[in-house]
């Protein structure tokens, strides 16, 4: 049986939280992310009916459009999407407008403030506003100002913000922000996105961890040797070079992403499950995270980039040969490193992250390796005894995985390892939400559950900031290692394990 | 959350003088003020609590009348139905056990203060206008009009401008039917109006029919009156594409979600192409729950409706046609319960048997967290593969329901709704 064959009486069943009548406005409305991610986010909510009659999508950016432009970008750059389903783009796009707005013109927000009046009237959208801020980082603190300059965040139930990645570029500056924004409104006003919290495995995690009560007594110091957390990627930097020329590896996916892998895979567990105990947990262990040698920050952390690779008939350019890039550049795609939580039931377990670009396969997971049993009573037919080991995938594929020894069939007693799978697909046969459907319909739900808070963020760029002071102030002493295209990095991240005895594991 | 009180106490004012009382209270004549009231939804209330308004009548309870179904309202009732000498059987608030009381006699006066009760999940929405229709016992009684102004309270997100009234039309049928005529310039065309029939369907049905008029959204309970009027409702609202949600069909979703779940896993998914039989039982003789529940499995499978037919028992059996052409027998059963729930015709249990050509037959049985299902579970199945759920009893109250359809703001009725009622309709008549 093949897992395509939708569940028929799955159909049409959402059992969710409704969303509540409420105009979304999205800053930026005229850039990559409104047209790549956002909107078609927002038209399959719409096509799911998981969006109320009364919504109302106000794009605003400095360029004058009209509504009716707007409509059609949106519908060009949705290609198919849109022309498969005219008619309910249609009836989806009735409910879009657009508003030119400078957020650096505070008339421009006086003339927001009416527009949305206006929209309330037209849509009955009962004053409920998400405003979402798409636009560059430099201007996420300003723009919360002007906003709440403009009266617009002044109720606090029914307003509030979200904010796009990057948060800040280091401890300090994170710091700064938060200051700002906090002052424009009530932190539960504040929705700081992390993209891969809407994936449902990362969630799956949570549920694994504290709806099952095999795991909870094991996942901790006396049975966990060492955690992996990986996320590989194929892609090179493509046309994001100029972004990614000042950001990096470590600000692009450590930080944020892998660092929210980090702290859901090690927290403690919630009194209850509601948003504010999870994110006080997640903070927590974050605030009790350090890299394994902070004194000596280049024991601990690998950075490297990617050279050219591929086959001749297929020849991929390195890093610093792709456009935008600069040829001398010093910017990692390839991060590695070691890091200990100092608490009850982590103390000494080295918890080792990677990233990179243009690696062999394109997959996020955390490993556990359970801790090897302590007398070997049997020979491993592979010569030495496998560690019990649980895999949890993030994606592709997301699901789960336990090896564990059996008997090798025959006579004697030797043992080898086997896999217990269990796989989403196999077993709902859904695919779950892209991560921007779920991301806002949860913002627009004011579930704040998948969101960064600001101690989260600021935890977690503190943790980093002896790597990022490193490579500030002396870049020699943490140096690019170079790594052919579609291969698992640089040698010396391999080196940063067998210093331990242990090797990264191969998906 | 306890209901609350509107802030002031209501004026009573003449019918004719309540549409202009209520323009000049928001100064709609200067918009600019931003001062016309919250841009949300009108909600018109046919709110009779003829079981309330009876036992405080008969001194059973205490008043006053809210409309609201409190505990002790609920408590009254359940003693009324074994004083009166009804079946154990019958749901606390139905019909039955008002008229039985209404032979009763009595004469306890209370103040009655329907629609001036507002549930909290309502009051947070900021409802524009709330308008109460509240039919008292005494059939002759003159309309009398009340209004005041609303906001709610700030630890609800009340406190600025924007704020709502309510407006409640009290009186004998004819004189509500008569003070119909003030309605409509009090719903503003630029708002969303909901209609929430909160009584039996077939006890006012004029009344219902000028209520219940396009765009105006509808909110029925397929519960409550008689089963055939009931679904013939729903269906002709389908077919005339005129919005309109049932909290009885809202109160099965978690029948469905859990029959869903069990066919979740793809190994499962044949099965569901060769079931044959279906039976379910539910509590009492309100079968609408039932058939709507029927219907949707059997829209949802394809299957072609071959006939139905009332039994002695007051059950209902059907037979369809597969998409393969294989017959799938079905069978609504009643089974009479000591502690009934309040609502009519609950699902208490639900089996599923499937004969694929290639592995061995399939038994589902979904199971009221509330009750027993052992007559699904006796016997005949011993070779099959057996799949039992408990299926999580809500015990959300009926405010909450509606306030979860009025948060959502749907003009449309759900589809799948849609798709079953006409069915679960043609399997009654
Ligand atoms: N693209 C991605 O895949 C991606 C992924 C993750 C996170 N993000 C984050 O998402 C945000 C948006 O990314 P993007 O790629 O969409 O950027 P982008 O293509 O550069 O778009 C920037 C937008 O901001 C508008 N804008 C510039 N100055 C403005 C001002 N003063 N007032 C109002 N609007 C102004 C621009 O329109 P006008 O010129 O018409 O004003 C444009 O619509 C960034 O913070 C980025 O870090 C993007």
């Amino acid at each position: 049986m093949s897992a395509t064959i939708t569940n028929p009486l799955r159909v049409g069943l959402r059992q969710e939280r409704v969303i509540a009548p409420q105009c979304l406005i999205i800053f930026g409305a005229s850039g990559d992310l409104t047209h790549r991610k956002l909107v078609p986010a927002l038209f399959e909510l719409f096509q799911q009916r998981r969006l109320p009659s009364e919504f109302a999508l106000l794009g605003c950016a400095r360029r004058p459009w009209s509504d009716e432009e707007f409509r059609q970008k949106m519908a060009e750059a949705m290609g198919a999407k849109v022309s498969d389903n005219r008619m309910a783009w249609d009836q989806f796009s009735a409910g879009m407008f657009y508003e030119p707005v400078d957020l650096q013109q505070p008339e421009d927000l006086v003339k927001l403030g009416h527009r949305l009046q206006e929209i309330d009237r037209l849509r009955a959208t009962r004053s409920n506003r998400t405003f979402y801020l798409s636009v560059s980082p430099k201007f996420y603190g300003s723009g919360c100002r002007a906003l709440a300059d403009a009266g617009l965040l002044k109720d606090p139930d029914r307003s509030r913000v979200v904010i796009e990645k990057p948060f800040g570029r280091d401890y300090s500056s994170a710091q700064a922000l938060n200051k700002v924004v906090q002052a424009c409104g009530q932190e539960k006003q504040i929705f700081r996105i992390d993209h891969y919290l809407g994936k449902e495995t990362v969630q799956n995690i949570m549920v694994l961890r504290f709806a099952n009560t095999i795991f909870e007594p094991i996942w901790n110091r006396n049975y966990i040797s060492s955690v992996q957390i990986t996320a590989a990627e194929t892609v090179g930097v493509e046309e994001r070079a100029g972004y990614y020329e000042t950001s990096g590896a470590l600000r692009d996916m450590v930080q944020n992403h892998l660092t929210q892998m980090l702290a859901i895979t090690a927290m403690e567990t919630p009194g209850r499950f509601d948003p504010e105990a999870i994110r006080s947990e997640k903070a927590k262990v974050l605030q009790a995270a350090r890299l394994a040698d902070e004194q000596e920050p280049w024991n601990c952390c690998i950075r490297g980039q990617y050279g050219p690779g591929g086959s001749q008939a297929a020849p991929l350019a390195g890093y610093r040969q792709e456009p935008g890039v600069d040829p001398n550049s010093t910017t990692e795609t390839y991060v590695a490193m070691k890091l200990f939580i100092d608490n009850w039931r982590w103390q000494g377990v080295p918890f080792y992250v990677r990233t990179g670009k243009r690696l062999p396969k394109r997959l996020s997971e955390v490993v556990l390796t359970f801790r090897e049993a302590p007398v070997h009573l049997f020979d491993a037919a592979g010569g030495s005894p496998t560690a019990n080991q649980l895999i949890l995938r993030i994606q592709p594929d997301e699901g789960a995985e336990f090896r564990f020894d059996v008997k090798s069939p025959g006579s004697g007693m030797r043992s080898r390892p086997v896999e217990m799978e269990f796989s989403y697909d196999e077993s709902f046969g859904e695919p779950s939400d892209e991560g921007y459907v779920r991301l806002l319909a949860d913002a627009m739900l004011g579930d704040p559950t998948l969101f960064t808070r600001s101690d989260e963020v600021e935890a977690a760029w503190r943790l980093y900031t002896p790597l990022l002071e490193l490579i500030e102030d002396s870049p020699w002493q943490l140096p690019i290692h170079p790594y052919e295209s579609r291969t698992w990095g640089p040698a010396a991240s391999d080196a940063l394990l067998a210093r331990d005895g242990l090797l990264w594991r191969r998906p | 959350m306890s209901p609350q009180l509107t802030l002031q106490t209501p004026l009573e004012l003449p019918p004719s003088d309540v549409p202009a009382y209520l323009e000049q209270l928001w100064g709609q004549d200067q918009p600019s003020t931003g001062n016309a009231g919250a841009h949300t939804f009108c909600l018109l209330i046919w709110q009779p609590a003829w079981t309330e308004q009876q036992l405080i009548r008969t001194g059973r309870l205490s008043g006053p009348i809210t409309g609201v179904q409190r505990q002790e309202l609920i408590a009254a009732a359940r003693e009324a139905v074994i004083e009166v000498d009804l079946p154990l059987s019958t749901p606390p608030l139905s019909a039955a056990v008002a008229d039985a009381l209404a032979g009763l006699a009595g004469d306890t006066k209370a103040e009655d203060l329907r629609g001036q009760h507002v549930d909290a999940s309502v009051s947070s929405l900021r409802p524009r206008r709330l308008i109460t229709l509240a039919p008292t016992l005494d059939a002759t009684q003159e309309l009398e009009t009340l209004v005041a102004a609303y906001c709610p309270l700030p630890e609800e997100g009340g406190g600025t401008a924007a704020c709502g009234d309510v407006v409640v039309l009290r009186g004998g049928h004819d004189a509500l039917r008569r003070g119909l005529g003030i309605l409509q310039p009090l719903l503003p065309e630029d708002l969303p109006s909901w209609v929430w029939w909160n009584g039996n369907l077939d006890e006012a049905p004029d009344l219902l029919r000028q209520l219940a008029i396009g765009p105006r959204r509808l909110i029925i309970d397929s519960a409550l009156g008689d089963p055939l009027a009931c679904l013939d409702l729903l269906a002709a609202r389908i077919d005339a594409r005129l919005a309109v949600n049932d909290l009885n069909w809202l109160r099965l979703r978690s029948w469905r979600e859990t029959l869903a779940m069990v066919f979740d896993p793809p190994h499962r998914r044949d099965a569901l192409s060769h079931v044959v039989q279906l039976d379910l039982d539910v509590e009492g003789e309100h079968p609408v729950q039932g058939l709507l529940l029927a219907a949707w499995i059997a829209d949802r499978l394809g299957w072609h409706l071959n006939g139905s037919q009332r039994n002695e028992d007051h059950g209902i059996s059907a037979e369809f046609q597969r998409p393969d052409g294989v017959a799938v027998q079905m069978r609504i059963a009643p089974v009479p319960m000591g502690a009934p729930s309040i609502h009519p015709g609950q699902i208490v249990g639900l089996r599923l048997i499937s004969k694929p050509e290639s592995a061995p037959a399939m038994c589902v049985i979904l199971c009221a967290e509330s009750g027993g299902c052992m007559r699904l579970e006796a016997g005949g199945m011993a070779s099959m593969e057996l799949l039992e759920e408990v299926v999580p009893v809500q015990n959300q109250p009926v405010e909450a329901d509606v306030a979860r359809l009025l948060e959502g703001g749907h003009d449309t009725t759900n589809p799948l709704l849609a798709a079953t009622a006409p069915l679960a309709a043609k399997l009654l008549s």
